[in-house]
């Protein structure tokens, strides 16, 4: 048996939900409970590994410090392999490049010199920010707000059972209950555009919810300033491209969804600092066609030219216009056979997953074709809601919550301009989720554990993200965003939420060959 | 040294189960990464590690959980679903609770020395379900501020906010007598934190009906004879006892400061006041159990209602796992205490 005590068998390997406790491979239901993912089976080798480091942590005190605070710490869940790379870093004393300092990523919004002791000086616990006082949704005095809520879900629930006459004199209570509530904030605000949303399903179901294409420029870019989560996604995957792109001198971006191109200057000047020289850069920005004739991704491609050629950045642009992603063929991204290429989405896969049974799945077509891109990296920042689902009472509730949750985020802004319109970027993703069918409803959003197993089945496997990105996700969170913004690490991914709940998930992955690793990090990577 | 070791490390094993021991290991020597020498710490690296876990309004073994700010303090509500007649398929909040049967509502401070840990932190989350469905009760944690990035009074400030909303929320109360029926309770420095509040509830005139202090932090200047017999033996030691308080008390302070020290050279005198009934449970292989053994006869003494659980065989941490007896007889005594008719 073994040193160590007996516990209560009944308790020490069964989780309250799996059934038959002593299988091999089954994990630990207990430490699962308390975050850590390990086998039943495992259990051993663990606590003999955790027994080993301490003896060298002991008799090593000052490596500790090192392991500390240049070491970079990857996903803590899987504690076998977390144990490990502790020992393998104290085994082999390479210095890490993980000081802030040294880092030669600069994002566009952040002002340079990043040093690492004024940034543990002036990090508080809690910000002394000014902001209002903000209440999650259902935590509200007024007895109406909460009756709102309540209506919202009846309504809601007759929708989906078909009994519009019902659905119908409830939008007109509700509309009648919004004017003794607050419609400024919190609960009053959202449900208002949820009410809207149902009114439109019931009586007008062929009205589009999209505006032009120039309108959705505007409502992104006021987006972008007013609450941090684009510039978290983008961030974030600069920082894991970088790190894939190290060691390559022929790089290559493929970015499924252009915009103003606001992700690359920060990329591009980050490569131009790379120590030894930047890489050739090629970027190829995918954008729906222009509708008035103008080509403006070569617009948005021109300017990346000017910046990178201002920091010695040789660069290539080429915009692919396609009205949907699975339009898009991949000998028309022209990737050259010697480049490294990274495959970059930002809330642009969950549009794929309408299924027309006619053709095969566009996600699976997609995921199929980045697959034989050979990409070093493929970075996909999804929003963490779970907007897909079958039933519509389940979408409409989750959604209630999380835009109640986006929303009292954007109460935190300060720029009244770029919050407004702020909203009615997410009015109209409100609108998506709860009006549309088909595939008019490309807002599709999942929840990270189902990306996961999507891309895991698709033949991709986790490149995790470590405590360096997540600390400096924390820090310019600090630095330039209200307090109640919260970064999180989640089994190699990170998200960004609003206080506990988390909003939006950056991932990062690499196409299987059959020889590696069930996961990697990124610098693990060899040509 | 290395044989030193060897034998403490030998010790732990016997006493716990093997999922325990890794759990606990894990979290001290993550924690020794964490604390620096010169009194700073790495919160970056502390939330990374961190494991947290999500409210959820649906219920899950009987229990489900919804956050609340309450001035920029997260607070994490448990609550058993109570079903609605008209909406079958919802849960309700902040449904009152019944208004013939009593509900504790349990305010329960988590632990981690007052640097580690937080309300969402997935082994709290995981204990305050547990508590829910033990006691049948309403648990509210509270995400205090933590040390050293904010040291005393901070996490007794958050908690006797966290205090005053729960006993103005009508949705809270319960029974014949429509009042808060609340409880405070807490592990190491959350068990603290309860005394602390329940002496400032007790000062304002606000009735707290019993405190839980599970293996709750106390210490001293001097060194008692469990620390020294104890120290390293079973995952904590002294020198980080020490680097904790110093990191949450004031600076200059020493750990005869009445927060660390209740009942030492600078106590307030409890006597005479409407203290609430404690339960105190100390394990036999917790290097302070002097300190919390102190802290009983000081309640004793002061002519205080106290209960003491001490279990000779467990360490710190029993209670997260429910893998072991002891796990399963405090829970029994926690329910008797906050559902005796006295």
């Amino acid at each position: 048996m073994g040193p160590y005590k007996s516990g209560i068998s009944a308790g020490s390997s069964s989780s309250s939900s799996s059934s038959c406790a002593g299988k091999q491979s089954e994990i630990d239901g207990l430490l699962s409970g308390a975050g850590y993912k390990v086998r039943s089976s495992d259990l051993r080798q663990v606590a003999h590994r955790l027994e080993r480091l301490e003896t060298v942590m002991v008799n090593a005190p000052a490596e500790i410090s090192q392991l500390a605070s240049e070491a970079v710490h990857y996903n803590p869940s899987d504690l076998a392999s977390w144990v490990d790379s502790m020992l393998s870093e104290l085994n082999q004393p390479v210095p890490m490049s993980s000081d802030l300092s040294d880092l030669p990523y600069i994002d566009g919004f952040v002002a340079p010199a990043l040093h690492q002791t004024v940034l543990s000086e002036g990090w508080t616990e809690q910000n002394t920010h000014e902001q209002q006082q903000l209440t999650v949704v259902t935590a509200v005095e007024e007895d109406s707000a909460i009756r709102l809520v309540h209506l919202l879900m009846t309504c809601a629930e007759s929708v989906q059972r078909g009994e519009l006459g019902l659905a119908g004199s409830l939008i007109e209570e509700m509309r009648g209950l919004l004017t003794s509530v607050n419609t400024e904030c919190g609960i009053g605000k959202v449900a208002g555009y949820f009410i809207d949303a149902l009114s439109r399903r019931l009586f007008s179901p062929l009205a589009v919810c999209a505006g032009s294409s120039l309108e959705s420029d505007i409502l992104y870019h006021h987006f972008y300033e007013a609450c941090p989560y684009l510039k978290f996604a983008h961030f974030t995957a600069n920082q894991a491209i970088l790190e894939a792109f190290d060691g390559h001198d022929c790089v290559h971006v493929v970015d499924f969804s252009l915009m103003h191109g606001l992700q690359w200057p920060a990329l591009i000047q980050a490569l131009a600092l790379r120590p030894g020289g930047p890489p050739l850069l090629r970027l190829t920005g995918i954008g729906p066609p222009s509708p008035d004739g103008r080509d403006s991704l070569r617009e948005i491609g021109l300017r990346l030219a000017e910046l990178a050629r201002s920091v010695n950045v040789r660069f290539a642009f080429r915009g692919v216009a396609a009205s949907r992603l699975d339009d898009v063929k991949p000998w028309m991204l022209q990737v050259g056979p010697r480049e490294a290429v990274a495959v970059n989405s930002i809330m642009q896969l969950h549009r794929l997953l309408g299924s027309d049974s006619s053709r095969v799945s566009p996600i699976d077509s997609v995921l199929g074709w980045i697959r034989s891109l050979n990409p070093k990296i493929v970075t996909v920042v999804e929003q963490e809601a779970n907007h897909n689902q079958p039933e519509f009472l389940d979408r409409f509730t989750e959604a209630l919550y999380y835009y109640s949750t986006m929303f009292d985020s954007l109460e935190a802004c300060s720029l009244q301009l770029e919050k407004s319109v702020a909203e009615m970027y997410m009015q109209r993703e409100i609108c998506n989720v709860v009006c549309c069918e088909g595939s008019a409803r490309v807002e599709r959003h999942e929840p990270l554990a189902k990306w996961r197993a999507r891309l895991n089945g698709a033949g991709f496997r986790p490149l995790h993200l470590g405590s360096n990105a997540f600390k400096q996700a924390s820090i310019l969170l600090t630095l330039f965003s209200a307090a109640g913004y919260c970064v999180e690490e989640n089994e190699g991914c990170l998200t960004l939420g609003w206080h506990s709940r988390p909003l939006i998930a950056a991932s990062a992955w690499q196409a299987v060959s059959d020889t590696s690793a069930p996961f990697g990090r990124i610098k693990d990577n060899l040509l | 040294m290395a044989g030193s070791n060897e034998v403490n490390l030998n010790e732990s094993k016997r006493v716990v189960p093997l999922n325990t021991w890794i759990l606990i290991s894990n979290f001290k020597l993550a924690y020794n990464l964490l604390r620096r020498p010169d009194g700073t710490f790495n919160r970056h690296l502390a939330e990374f590690l961190d494991r947290k876990v999500l409210a959820n309004r649906t219920p899950v073994d009987g229990v489900f959980s919804f956050d609340v700010i309450v001035d920029r303090l997260l607070c994490r509500i448990y609550r058993p679903p109570s079903v609605d007649e008209a909406h079958p398929g919802m849960v309700e909040l902040e449904r009152p609770l019944s208004t013939t049967e009593v509900v504790p509502v349990i305010i329960f401070f988590h632990g981690g020395s007052f640097a580690h840990s937080s309300a969402n932190s997935a082994i709290y989350d995981t204990l305050c379900r547990r508590l829910v469905g033990n006691c049948k009760a309403v648990v509210v944690s509270v995400n205090y501020r933590r040390a050293p990035e904010n040291r005393y009074p901070c996490a007794y400030d958050d908690g006797w906010a966290a205090l005053q909303w729960v006993n103005s929320r009508p949705w809270l109360q319960s029974g014949t007598d429509s009042k808060v029926h609340v409880y405070l309770a807490g592990d190491s420095s959350g068990g603290n934190i309860a005394h602390h509040v329940a002496v400032r509830a007790v000062e304002s005139g606000m009735e707290i009906l019993g405190n839980i202090l599970l293996n709750p932090m106390f210490g001293g200047q001097e060194r008692t004879a469990s620390e020294t017999r104890l120290d390293g033996k079973y995952f904590v030691t002294i020198q980080d006892r020490d680097w904790y308080w110093r990191a949450f008390l004031p600076e200059g302070e020493d750990r005869n400061h009445r927060a660390c020290n209740p009942f030492g050279p600078n106590s307030i005198c409890l006597e005479g006041l409407n203290f609430p009934k404690s339960l105190v449970v100390v394990a036999g292989l917790d290097l302070v159990q002097d300190w919390q053994l102190a802290y009983v006869e000081g309640l004793k003494k002061a002519g205080q209602d106290v209960k003491l659980i001490y279990l000779e065989q467990a360490t710190i941490g029993f209670y997260l796992l429910p893998n072991n007896d002891h796990f399963y007889s405090v829970m029994g005594e926690i329910n008797d205490f906050v559902n005796s008719n006295c």
